[in-house]
C-alpha cells in the first residue's frame, strides 16, 4: 500500500477502488437484505462500522470478482461496475447499482504518484458508503426473494478471462434513477448511482 | 519365572558356600607352616600338634560341617522362607486374581445390566420410533387429506368457474331474451295501441249504434204518435171540414207567415252579423292590446335609441376630439391596430437607432482612440521638433564660435603675416589657412545640412499637424454624423441593418433551439447512461460465470423440479387412494406409507349416516305414537273411571273427578317406598272425612273410596 507515501500510484489507486467495491457490495447486500443479516459480521474500516459477509460461497465469489476487477482497474480498462439485483420469481431486474469508473489512462505512462492523500480519499469513500446506507429510506422494499449479479463494463479489446462470460446490460424497464456521491483517487473517478424499478403506487 | 529365580538364588548361594569353604583351608595352612624349631619337640610337638591338628582339623571339620550344616539349615530356612514368601506372594496373587475375577464378574454383571437397559432403551426407542412413524403416517394422512381437499377445492373452483361461465352465458341469453322481449313488448304495445284505437273506434261505433237505436226507438215512438195523430187527424178530418171554412183565411195567414219568416230570416242574419261584429270587436281589442304593447316597446326602443345615439355621439365626439376617422368601434380597433403597428415599427426603429447609436458610439470610441494616438504622435513630433530646434540653436552657437575662432585665427595669421616675413612662412601659413578654410567649409556644409534637416523636421511636423487637423476634422464630421444618425438615418442602411438584425435574431433563436436540443439529447444520453446503456462498439459487459444469480436460479430450478416430482407422486397416491381398494396394492408397491392409510370409504359413512337418520326418524315416530297412545289411554281412563290422573311431582298423583264441583277439587295420592298409595290432605279431602274413615281406614280400599266419592259427587250433581 501507499499509505506511507504522500501521493498515490496507479497500483494503490486500483487497490483502493477495489477495496471500496468489496465493502460497498457487502454493505449493499446487507442493506438490501439479499442475504440474511445473521450471515454478516461487523468490521471497522474507513473509521466506520461495516458489515462483511461470512458466507463462504459468497466470500469466494467476491474475492474472485474483486481481484479480477483490481487487475482491470490497474489496466484502466473498466468503464462501469454494476451490481444487479434480480427477482428470482419473475427474473425481473429490480435494482441496479452502477459505478461509473473514469480512468486517467495517462497514469499508465507516468508512474509518478499523484498529490492526494489516502485520508481524503477514504473520507470521500466513507461518504459514498454512508449515502448507500441512506438510500434504503427511499428504495422500494424487496418483497420477493432476490439474487444479485456483478457486471463489469470493459473495453471491447479486452481478452475475456476464464470463468467470465459476456452478459446483457440487465437494464430495468421503467426505472427511476438517483445519482449518489462520487469520489476520486485522482487516477480513478468513481461516480455512483442507483436505478430501481418504478412501482405503480409511486 | 519365580522358580527359575529361585534356582538362580540357590545356585548362587551354593557357589557362595563352596567359595567360603574353599577359602578357609589355605588360611590354616599358612598358619601351620610358620615355625619348625626342634625336631623332637618338634616331632612330638608335631605329633601332638598333628594330633591336636587332627583334632583341631576334625574339630574344624566338625565345626566346618556344623557350620555347613548351619549354613545348610540357614539356606534351607532361607529357601523355605523364600518358598513361603513366594507361596504367600502367590496366595496373595491368587487372592488378587480372585478379587479381580470378582471385579470382572461384577463388571460383567454391570455390563449385562447395561445391556438389558440398552435393550430396554432399544425397545423404548423402537416403540418411540413406531409412534413417530405413526405420527409421520398420521401427518402424511393429513397431508393427503389436505391434498384431497385442495383438489376438491380446485375442482369446486373449476366447477364454480364453469358455473360462472354458464351463468354468464345464461345472463347473455337472458339479456338477449330481455331485448327480444322488449322488442316483443314494443310490438305488443304497438298492437295494444292499435287495439285501443280499434277499441275506440268500436266504442264510437257502439255509441253511434246506441244513438241509432235511440233514434230508432224515437222513430218508433214518432210512428206511433203519427199513427195516433192519423187517428186524431181522422177525427180531426171532420173538424178540418169545419176548419176548411176557416181555410179561406189561410192565404192571409200564409202571407203573414211568409212575412214573419222573412222577418225571422232577417233577424237571424242580423244575429249572425251581431256575432261577427262581436268577433271583430274581440279581434280589434286584441289588436289594440298588441298595439299598446308595441307602443311600449316603441318607447323602450326610442329610449334605447337615444342612449345609443348618445353613445354614438360620444364615439363621434371621441372621433372629433382625437381627430381620427372614428365612426365605429371597428374604426377604433383598426386605429388601435394601426397605432400598435406604428408602435411596433417605431420600436423597431428605436431598436435600429439604438443599434446605430451603439455602432456609432463604438466608432466614436475607435476614433477617440485614434485621436489619442494621433495626439500622442503629434506630441512626439513636437518633442522632436523641439529637439531639432535645440539642435539648431546649438549648431548656430557652434557656428558663431567657429566664426569667432576663424576670425581669431585670421587675426593671428594676419598678425603673423605682419610680424613675419611673408616668404619664410607663407607656404606654411597658406597651407594652414587652407586647412582652416576647409574646416570652415566643412562646418558650413554641416551647418547647411543641419538646417536642411531642421527644415525637413519642421515640414514633417507641419504635415503631422495637417494630418492632425484632418483627423480632427474627420472626428468632427463623425461626431456630426453620429448626431445626424441619431436624428435621421438613411433608409438603405436601415433596411440592411434590420435585415441583419433579423438574421441575427433568427440565428440566435436557432442557436437557442439547438442548444435546447443539445441539452435534451445530453439529458437523454445521461439518462441512458444512468439506466446502464452502453455503446456495444466500444464496450462489452462481462460477468462471472458462476454468479449468485445463476446459482440461485439453478437451485430454484432444481427445487421446482423436485417439488414437481413430489406433486406428481402425491397426485398419483391421491388418485390411487381415491380409487379405493386398489390403493392397498399401490401402497405396498410404493412402500412409503405402508398399512397406515386405511381411510374409511365414503360409502360406508354414508350408509351409517342413513342408518342413523332412519333410526332417528323411527325414534321420532315412536315418540309421536307413544304420545298419541298415552293421550288416548288417559282419555279412556278419564271416561271409564271418571278420574283424570296427573303426575304433579315424582311419586305424587292428582286425581280430579269428572263430577267435581270446582276445578280445584282434587285428591292427592303419594306413592310410598313399598308401593302402597297414601292419601294426602287437600281442601277437598278435608270435606270427605267420613268416607276416608270408612273406606280407607276401615276397609283399606282406595278404589272403593274413589267410587264412593264419584257416587257422592254424581248424586250431588244430579240432585242439583
Amino acid at each position: 500500500m501507499t499509505s506511507t507515501l504522500k501521493g498515490i500510484t496507479l497500483k494503490g489507486s486500483a487497490e483502493l477502488v477495489a477495496e471500496f467495491f468489496s465493502f460497498g457490495i457487502n454493505s449493499i447486500l446487507y442493506q438490501r437484505g439479499i442475504y440474511p443479516p445473521e450471515t454478516f459480521t461487523r468490521v471497522t474500516h474507513y473509521d466506520m462500522t461495516l458489515q462483511l459477509t461470512t458466507d463462504p460461497k459468497l466470500k469466494n465469489y467476491l474475492t474472485n470478482v474483486v481481484s479480477q476487477l483490481k487487475e482491470w482497474l490497474f489496466e484502466c480498462t473498466v468503464q462501469k461496475f454494476v451490481l444487479v439485483i434480480t427477482c428470482l420469481e419473475t427474473n425481473e431486474v429490480l435494482e441496479r447499482w452502477q459505478f461509473d469508473i473514469e480512468c486517467d489512462k495517462s497514469a499508465k505512462e507516468i508512474s509518478a504518484p499523484r498529490e492526494k492523500s489516502i485520508k481524503t480519499i477514504q473520507d470521500e469513500i466513507r461518504s459514498v458508503i454512508r449515502q448507500v446506507t441512506a438510500t434504503v429510506t427511499f428504495l422500494p422494499l424487496l418483497e420477493t426473494p432476490c439474487a444479485f449479479d456483478l457486471l463489469v463494463y470493459t473495453d471491447k479489446d479486452l481478452m475475456v478471462p476464464d470463468k467470465w462470460e459476456e452478459s446483457g446490460p440487465q437494464i430495468i424497464d421503467q426505472s427511476e434513477e438517483v445519482r449518489l456521491r462520487s469520489f476520486t483517487t485522482s487516477i480513478h473517478k468513481v461516480n455512483s448511482m442507483v436505478a430501481y424499478k418504478r412501482t405503480d403506487s409511486a | 519365572m519365580d522358580l527359575e529365580d529361585d534356582t538362580t538364588v540357590l545356585t548362587t548361594l551354593k557357589s557362595f558356600n563352596s567359595f567360603i569353604s574353599r577359602t578357609d583351608p589355605p588360611q590354616r595352612l599358612s598358619e601351620h607352616s610358620a615355625g619348625p624349631a626342634n625336631l623332637h619337640n618338634q616331632y612330638k610337638r608335631s605329633m601332638e600338634l598333628l594330633g591336636a591338628a587332627e583334632q583341631v582339623k576334625s574339630k574344624n571339620r566338625y565345626l566346618q560341617l556344623d557350620q555347613e550344616k548351619k549354613q545348610m539349615e540357614l539356606s534351607h530356612k532361607r529357601a523355605r522362607y523364600e518358598l513361603e514368601r513366594t507361596a504367600s506372594d502367590s496366595a496373595r496373587d491368587l487372592e488378587h486374581e480372585v478379587d479381580r475375577n470378582q471385579d470382572l464378574l461384577g463388571r460383567i454383571k454391570k455390563l449385562e445390566e447395561r445391556e438389558t437397559e440398552a435393550a430396554k432403551n432399544l425397545s423404548e426407542q423402537l416403540t418411540v420410533n413406531r409412534s413417530l412413524r405413526k405420527n409421520l403416517d398420521g401427518l402424511n394422512r393429513k397431508l393427503e387429506e389436505r391434498d384431497t381437499r385442495l383438489n376438491t377445492s380446485n375442482q369446486t373452483i373449476s366447477s364454480l368457474k364453469d358455473e360462472i361461465r354458464e351463468l354468464k352465458q345464461k345472463i347473455q341469453n337472458q339479456d338477449s331474451a330481455v331485448s327480444s322481449q322488449t322488442l316483443e313488448n314494443q310490438e305488443l304495445q304497438e298492437q295494444l295501441d292499435l287495439q285501443r284505437r280499434k277499441h275506440q273506434e268500436v266504442s264510437q261505433l257502439c255509441q253511434s249504434l246506441q244513438a241509432a237505436q235511440t233514434s230508432c226507438s224515437e222513430h218508433i215512438i214518432k210512428i206511433k204518435e203519427l199513427e195516433r195523430r192519423l187517428a186524431l187527424q181522422e177525427q180531426d178530418f171532420a173538424i178540418v171540414k169545419n176548419v176548411k171554412s176557416e181555410v179561406a183565411k189561410v192565404p192571409d195567414l200564409e202571407k203573414d207567415v211568409k212575412r214573419l219568416r222573412e222577418e225571422n230570416a232577417f233577424l237571424r242574419e242580423s244575429r249572425e252579423n251581431c256575432s261577427l261584429l262581436k268577433e271583430e270587436v274581440e279581434g280589434l281589442r286584441r289588436k289594440l292590446e298588441r298595439t299598446e304593447k308595441a307602443k311600449e316597446e316603441l318607447v323602450n326602443m326610442e329610449l334605447e335609441k337615444e342612449r345609443l345615439a348618445e353613445k354614438l355621439r360620444a364615439w363621434e365626439n371621441i372621433g372629433q376630439s382625437t381627430g381620427l376617422n372614428i365612426r365605429k368601434p371597428e374604426d377604433l380597433s383598426r386605429e388601435v391596430i394601426q397605432i400598435q403597428q406604428i408602435e411596433i415599427s417605431l420600436k423597431e426603429q428605436n431598436y435600429t437607432l439604438n443599434s446605430r447609436v451603439r455602432s456609432v458610439e463604438r466608432s466614436q470610441a475607435e476614433l477617440r482612440a485614434e485621436l489619442s494616438q494621433q495626439r500622442s504622435k503629434a506630441l512626439d513630433e513636437q518633442k522632436k521638433r523641439e529637439a531639432h530646434d535645440a539642435l539648431v540653436r546649438r549648431l548656430q552657437k557652434r557656428v558663431l564660435l567657429l566664426t569667432k575662432e576663424r576670425d581669431g585665427m585670421r587675426a593671428i595669421l594676419e598678425s603673423y603675416d605682419s610680424a613675419l616675413a611673408p616668404t619664410e612662412y607663407s607656404p606654411q601659413l597658406s597651407k594652414r589657412l587652407k586647412e582652416a578654410e576647409e574646416v570652415l567649409q566643412r562646418t558650413q556644409n554641416h551647418n547647411a545640412e543641419m538646417e536642411a534637416q531642421l527644415t525637413k523636421a519642421q515640414e514633417e511636423t507641419g504635415t503631422l499637424k495637417l494630418q492632425l487637423q484632418t483627423v480632427e476634422l474627420e472626428l468632427e464630421s463623425l461626431k456630426k454624423q453620429q448626431a445626424s444618425a441619431a436624428d435621421s438615418s438613411s433608409s438603405g442602411t436601415k433596411e440592411e441593418v434590420s435585415i441583419l438584425r433579423q438574421k441575427i435574431e433568427d440565428l440566435e433563436a436557432e442557436r437557442q433551439r439547438l442548444e435546447q436540443q443539445n441539452n435534451i439529447l445530453e439529458m437523454r444520453l445521461e439518462r441512458h447512461n444512468l439506466q446502464g446503456d452502453y455503446d456495444p462498439v466500444k464496450t462489452r459487459v462481462l460477468h462471472f460465470k458462476m454468479n449468485p444469480t445463476t446459482a440461485a436460479k439453478q437451485e430454484r430450478q432444481q427445487d421446482v423440479e423436485a417439488l414437481r416430482e413430489e406433486v406428481t407422486r402425491l397426485g398419483k397416491l391421491v388418485r390411487s387412494l381415491q380409487d379405493g381398494g386398489a390403493a392397498v396394492h399401490l401402497q405396498d408397491d410404493s412402500g412409503v406409507h405402508a398399512a397406515s392409510l386405511s381411510l374409511p370409504p365414503s360409502k360406508e359413512v354414508l350408509d351409517l349416516r342413513k342408518q342413523m337418520e332412519s333410526s332417528e326418524l323411527r325414534n321420532q315416530r315412536l315418540k309421536e305414537v307413544f304420545q298419541r297412545k298415552i293421550q288416548e289411554f288417559r282419555t279412556v281412563c278419564y271416561v271409564l273411571t271418571g278420574y283424570q290422573m296427573d303426575i304433579t311431582t315424582e311419586n305424587q298423583y292428582r286425581l280430579t273427578s269428572v263430577y267435581a264441583e270446582h276445578m280445584d277439587d282434587s285428591l292427592l295420592f303419594k306413592k310410598g317406598s313399598n308401593g302402597s298409595m297414601q292419601l294426602m290432605e287437600t281442601e277437598f279431602s278435608k270435606t270427605l272425612g267420613e268416607m276416608v274413615a270408612l273406606h280407607l281406614h276401615h276397609q283399606k280400599s282406595i278404589p272403593a273410596f274413589l267410587s264412593a266419592v264419584t257416587l257422592d259427587l254424581f248424586s250431588r250433581q244430579t240432585t242439583v
